[in-house]
Parts: C-alpha cells; structure tokens; sequence
C-alpha cells in the first residue's frame, strides 16, 4: 500500500513537473483544445494545474496530509475524467491528452482507462488509510503523540 | 532540505504545517531554478529565414511562427495572417520558421522541402500558399509528390534547380535547424507564434492576441 501511494505521488509529480518546465502556453492549447473552460479560466487552469499535481504529488509521496493528498488527487483524476468523457462523447479531434506535458501523450480511450485504473487506486488507498500511512511523515507524528 | 526537515520533524506536531510551507517552497524553488537553468533564447530575425519573411521589417507587430503544412491549424492561421497582411500591410512583419512534425504527419518534412526549395528560388510564399489551400488533397496521400510537383509548376518554379534542391541534404539541415532552434524556445506544437516575442499557441490564441494588440493601439 505504501508503495502503491509512493507510485501514485510519482505519478503526479512528474505529470506537475513535465508542465511546468515547458511554457504554460503549450498546455493552454491543450486545454482549450478540449473546449470546456473560456477565456481567461483556461489561462488560469493551465498555470495553477500542474502546481497542484506537483504539490498534492510530492504530498502523497511524502505521507504528508496523506488524507487530504489523496482526497485532492481523486478530485483531479474525476476532473480528468469527466474532461475526457466530454471529449470522446462529442468527437473532438484531439490527438493528444496533455498528461504529461511534453513527455508523454496517449489517446484518449487510452486516457480514460489510465485514469480509471489510477481513479480505482487512490481510492483504495482512502479506504485503507491506516495501511496506507506506512513511511509518512503523518505516521511518525502519530507515534510520537502515542509515546507522549 | 532533509536537515531542515529533520529539525522541524523534531520539534511540536503541530509544526506539520512547517513542513508543508517548507515542501512547497522548496518546490517552486526547483521548479524555478530549472527554467532559469534551462532558459530561452529570444526570437530574433535571420537572414537565413529572409525568403520567408512578409511585411514591413519596421513593423510594431512582429510575428514569427513555427509551421507544419501538413496541419490543419497551421493552414487556418496561415489564411487568417494573409488577410492580415493585406488589410495592414505597414503594420505587420511576419517570418516563418519549419516545425515538422514528423511523428502525427506523414508528409510535414516532405511538403517543408518543397517549401524551402520554393524559398531559394524566391517563391515560399505562393508555394505555402497553395500547400495549404490544397492540403485537403494531399494530406492523407501515400505518395503526395505528384501534387507538390503540380504546386511548383503552377507556380513556375525552375524544376531542374528543384530537384537538385530536393537532393541536397542541406535542405533537410535547414529544417531541422529550425525545429531544434524552435524546441529550445519551447515550441511543441503547430502553429506556434511569437508575437512581439511572447509566445503564442494555436490559431485561435493569435487571432485573440491580436485583437488584443489591435485594441490597444486604438487607445
């Protein structure tokens, strides 16, 4: 379970990490590609988005706020998901996801099943949050209270 | 970072929050440490890309873009700019920059050959031109040369000086010059523009950034 949640928060870093390197620009033209925010909601997404992958990774990663980490990313993988759906249901003509800025991309069937698989997992991890807390920071603090 | 962890780790649990603030500096930290390390060259005109350069040179509006002919966006910026152009011909300089991209279309490096061959015989422009109005025709071709052979005879081009053109590797350097100068900017996709140096994505972006920039010279 630790591993699976270390694996997750790698994820997401990297997703955050890949973004933020290259110009926002690029991932602004990904976003308006899936027509779903206007002008400057979609400027605003594609700066913030990546730092909330990036922070809400290197949290799960960490075991930090563990909770509200994986809360946060079950949020943004529903988000994703929804997006996706909109995009295969009206036939839009992307070509790219923009999962992974300028590293990787796939189409989207193969998005949503990616993201369904990842959507499965974090919330497993909520479910069992006590197993989950294995190697965190959250876990040494609550052994410290339990010896005081 | 680990030691300061370590020091806040040991003192009150309440300094969790510590932490955080802590991690998300630490963040932006290396987030921004590697842009700057990574940096970006500024876009500026060569006398390389003369041929495929349109406007007035002491233009306000500067605009370089990076193309791909066989993409549909770069064909819809493409006429867009042209109508620019001629409504304001003194207002707005334009320079074209190769991006193929090879991997999603089929004919990108072939159709930019013919289009820097058409460069050095002084007709980039009509050739582009017709590239993209007749893309439609030769986008999903296994062989589309019979069709940029047509675009170059309606155009006149001097066939013999063409082919050998086509044979020199040189060309092909020159296309990918451009796409690594263009990578190293931070260009991935087509059509990407500068505008007066900011960088732009997408035909819908430049038409909006322009209206912008139209907008402000009025007031």
């Amino acid at each position: 379970m630790v591993l699976v949640r270390i694996w997750i928060g790698i994820i997401f870093v990297l997703s955050g990490t890949q973004k933020l390197l290259g110009p926002y620009q690029n991932f602004l033209y990904i976003i308006q590609s899936y027509q779903v925010l206007s002008r400057p909601w979609d400027t605003v997404v594609a700066i913030i988005l990546p730092w909330g992958e990036l922070l809400l990774g290197i949290f799960a990663i960490l075991g930090l706020w563990t909770p509200w980490a994986l809360r946060g990313l079950l949020l943004l993988t529903t988000v994703f998901m929804a997006v996706v759906v909109q995009a295969i249901v009206r036939s839009l003509p992307i070509q790219e996801c923009g999962c992974f800025g300028e590293g990787l991309s796939f189409p989207l069937p193969t998005t949503l099943l990616l993201d369904s698989v990842l959507w499965i997992y974090i919330a497993f991890l909520i479910i069992r949050l006590e197993r989950t807390n294995g190697f965190s920071i959250d876990r040494y603090y609550l052994k410290r209270d339990a010896q005081k | 970072m680990k030691y300061f962890l370590c020091q806040t780790m040991g003192q009150d649990p309440k300094n969790k929050k510590f932490i955080a603030l802590a991690v998300v500096l630490f963040c932006i930290a290396v987030i921004y440490g590697l842009k700057l390390a990574k940096g970006s060259d500024p876009v500026s005109s060569g006398s390389a890309t003369l041929p495929r350069a349109k406007g007035n040179p002491q233009a306000p509006l500067k605009i370089v873009e990076y193309m791909d002919f066989q993409c549909p966006a770069c064909a819809r910026g493409a006429f867009f700019l042209d109508d620019l152009l001629k409504n304001k011909p003194d207002e707005v300089y334009m320079e074209v920059r190769y991006f193929p991209l090879e991997g999603n279309h089929r004919h990108a490096l072939r159709s930019a050959r013919y289009a820097e061959c058409a460069a050095q015989q002084g007709k980039f422009w009509d050739v582009a031109h017709l590239l993209f109005k007749r893309q439609s025709e030769w986008k999903d071709l296994i062989n589309a040369d019979p069709v940029f052979e047509e675009i170059t005879k309606s155009v006149q081009l001097d066939m013999n000086k063409l082919d050998v053109c086509l044979a020199n590797e040189a060309t092909t350097d020159a296309l990918v010059k451009d796409k690594q100068e263009g990578q190293s900017r931070g260009v991935r996709s087509t059509p990407t523009y500068f505008v007066n140096e900011k960088m732009v994505v997408g035909s819908n972006s430049l038409e909006e950034e322009l209206m912008d920039f139209f907008g402000r010279v009025k007031h």
